[in-house]
């Protein structure tokens, strides 16, 4: 059991001084499972799974401490926010944050809450702002969330009271390439030492030129009824669904006036990585550009593996197949920020309730691309992966039934499979860093799943960090 | 004031006959065509699509009154559909395929179609209309969707049954994050 005993006592000494926040050296939540119980929901050496992990009110508020309080969650690209006052509202698990560019060009994120009656200070989507007011009682904040103004502060407030104490709590921010992350936790390790080997995978989309990439403006919002976990996953680990059955009438949609879903030959060969510490996965197919054709089209197609572009890439990544033939990469960064590179969708799943989740999706494009290509990409994303995507229509409907389902008490008993590829990874590839094994797996499954459980258990950064 | 909003044809005593049967002509288009999706003839419905048919709607955001002009997302920005012939013709072959599992079982749904008004039909050929609809979903076992939204569209004269093809259609739907698992109905 994680002690409470702890919490009390650094609440205490913080109590001779103004108590605005603490710093807990345990976690806060009274824990109703306990590390065992929690350890138990993955049994990796067999490959079983508790389906409880999906739908258990108790463990998702755990969650929201313990791994949407600790973990680096993406908030959006830098050119959502190129000018100073530019701002985004975004979330970080359940908390809403305003993240905004600053006159010296550096990015702050901090909590959307007034802290004077709880107020969300900004009800916008976005935009460009001098200040942010709170609309119950005016409390004016700057674009660095610093309480700068409270009407009547001296007429009605008392002596000890001090704006400077009374701004909304700060993120850390950090950036990779372009996609803005944040952390509530100043004991986690910094952005790059949290991505480790995955950034060598994320690359494949954000540092394909050396003008590095850009949004395509805007980001589209939908509900699906079912835990975060399952979309975290599939795009970690999950090409299975997509070389069988979940996409096939997705592809039939794409392919040339002609073409039977026959002729579409899914590839066969390819690999999936779990990174050695963190919980990130990828997959992606290795050979011709079938596939991709008869997702984004022959435009995009040619662009990514022919041509002055995929040259470029080629040079910067140091490799023709990572450049050129790797096909469909899906890929997750633990625990929310999910993409597509070479369909180039990027998406947080933003936790909704354990039965709930909430995409936010944007589509990134080279930012040195031609114009044509810009605009292929933007209307081939939102016709294949978006709330009305061709391909993702289909994840909505396998995650929202196995959801339902849930509500069993007998279909919450049984562990699920997650045994496919079990033992068979080694970090031994002489080309791909990481854990590497068959594109069919769930080794990347496990490693996210293991990294869930391990910040759900482990209070101390000095055990749970990477070595 | 309100006349110049309505149309030209919006005082009682200056409606000509031939006003009254065009409007006729295209509510009676909507039931139709309404009817088509309802009852699931989607091949029917496809070929109402003219050949430069641009199907479109965009993402609509929470801004304030200053910002009004950046509620809905424009030209060359992330949409929610921005489909030609060739794309909408994709969806119809994911809509009639064995393994389309968003559609199959297929949703019922209802699309009720009002507030009907000709905005221009100046041209002979093409009629620009906006109307207000709401779409009601329901699928599987028990999953309820309800959207509403206004429809912007140029219809084109055809000689097929309904007497229309659909040459643009935008659709503002009244919802900034999607309430709904997934788009994979038709508006």
């Amino acid at each position: 059991m994680i002690s409470r005993k702890v919490t009390n006592m650094t609440t205490a000494k913080t109590k001779t001084r103004l108590n605005i926040g603490h710093e807990p050296k345990a976690f806060e939540k009274k824990n109703v499972w306990n590390v065992e119980e929690i350890t138990a929901l993955l049994d990796e050496e067999n490959g079983t799974l508790d389906p409880r992990i999906y739908s258990d009110q108790d463990l998702y508020e755990l969650e929201q401490e313990r791994v949407f309080g600790r973990s680096w969650i993406m908030l959006g690209h830098e050119t959502h926010v190129p000018k100073a006052g530019d701002f985004l509202t975004a979330y970080m698990g359940e908390d809403p944050v305003i993240l905004v560019r600053q006159k010296d060009r550096s990015l702050k994120v901090f909590l959307n809450q007034c802290p004077h009656r709880g107020m969300r200070i900004c009800r916008t989507d976005g935009g460009n702002a001098k200040s942010f007011t709170c609309s119950y009682h005016g409390w004016a904040y700057d674009i660095g969330g610093n309480l700068v103004n409270v009407p009547y502060e001296s007429e009605a407030f008392c002596e000890d009271f001090n704006k400077a104490e009374w701004g909304p709590g700060q993120a850390r921010v950090e950036t990779y390439k372009g996609l803005i992350f944040a952390n509530w936790d100043k004991n986690a390790p910094n952005l790059r030492e949290y991505l480790g080997d995955a950034t060598f995978y994320m690359d494949h989309m954000l540092d394909r030129t050396e003008a590095g990439t850009e949004v395509i403006s805007g980001m589209q919002k939908w509900v699906i009824p079912c835990n975060w976990k399952f979309a975290a996953e599939q795009f970690c680990s999950d090409m299975y669904h997509a070389g069988t059955v979940s996409h096939l009438s997705g592809i039939e949609a794409g392919l040339p006036e002609g073409m039977e879903l026959s002729d579409a030959k899914i590839p066969t060969v390819g690999h999936q990585f779990r990174a050695k510490w963190g919980g990130h996965g990828t997959g992606f197919y290795v050979g011709e550009p079938g596939l991709l054709v008869a997702i984004m089209g022959p435009k995009i197609a040619k662009y990514w593996t022919e041509g002055e572009a995929a040259a470029r890439a080629e040079r910067r990544l140091g490799s023709a197949e990572r450049a050129r033939q790797l096909m469909v990469q899906h890929m997750t960064v633990f625990p929310t920020c999910s993409f597509l590179p070479g369909v180039n969708t990027v998406r947080t799943w933003q936790p909704r309730g354990p039965n709930e989740t909430e995409i936010w999706a944007f589509t990134v494009v080279d930012a040195d691309a031609p114009d044509e290509i810009k605009e292929e990409y933007r209307r081939q994303t939102l016709r294949t992966f978006s709330a009305g995507g061709v391909f993702e229509q289909d994840d909505g409907e396998n995650w929202v039934e196995i959801q339902a389902v849930l509500r069993g008490h007998q279909a919450r008993k049984r562990r699920l499979n997650i045994q496919m590829g079990k033992g068979r990874s080694a970090a031994d590839n002489p080309h791909y860093p990481g854990s590497i094994g068959y594109v069919y797996n769930e080794e990347a499954a496990r490693g996210l799943y293991h990294q869930w459980i391990r910040m759900m258990t482990e209070p101390d950064w000095d055990t749970l960090g990477p070595k | 004031m309100l006349k110049e909003k309505v149309g030209p044809e919006s005082s009682a005593s200056q409606i000509s006959t031939a006003a009254l049967l065009l409007q006729h002509e295209v509510e009676q288009f909507y039931y139709k065509e309404s009817l088509l999706l309802d009852r699931h003839e989607f091949n029917d419905w496809f070929d109402l699509l003219d050949k430069d048919i641009r199907y479109f709607m965009p993402l609509r955001t929470n801004r304030t009154r200053r910002d009004q002009k950046l509620e809905y997302s424009k030209d060359g920005e992330y949409a929610h559909f921005d489909d030609d012939l060739v794309m909408m013709r994709g969806r119809q072959r994911k809509l009639m395929s064995d393994v389309g599992w968003s559609e199959s079982p297929a949703s019922r749904t209802r699309h009720i179609i009002a507030n009907v008004i000709i905005n221009d039909a100046s041209d002979d050929q093409e009629v620009h209309v906006t109307s207000s609809f709401i779409l009601y979903r329901n699928r599987l076992e028990r999953q309820v969707d309800i959207f509403a939204g206004e429809r912007m569209d140029v219809l084109r004269r055809s000689d097929n049954k309904l007497g229309f093809m659909i040459a643009k259609r935008t659709i503002h739907i009244d919802q900034s994050t999607i309430l709904s698992n997934n788009l994979s109905i038709f508006f």
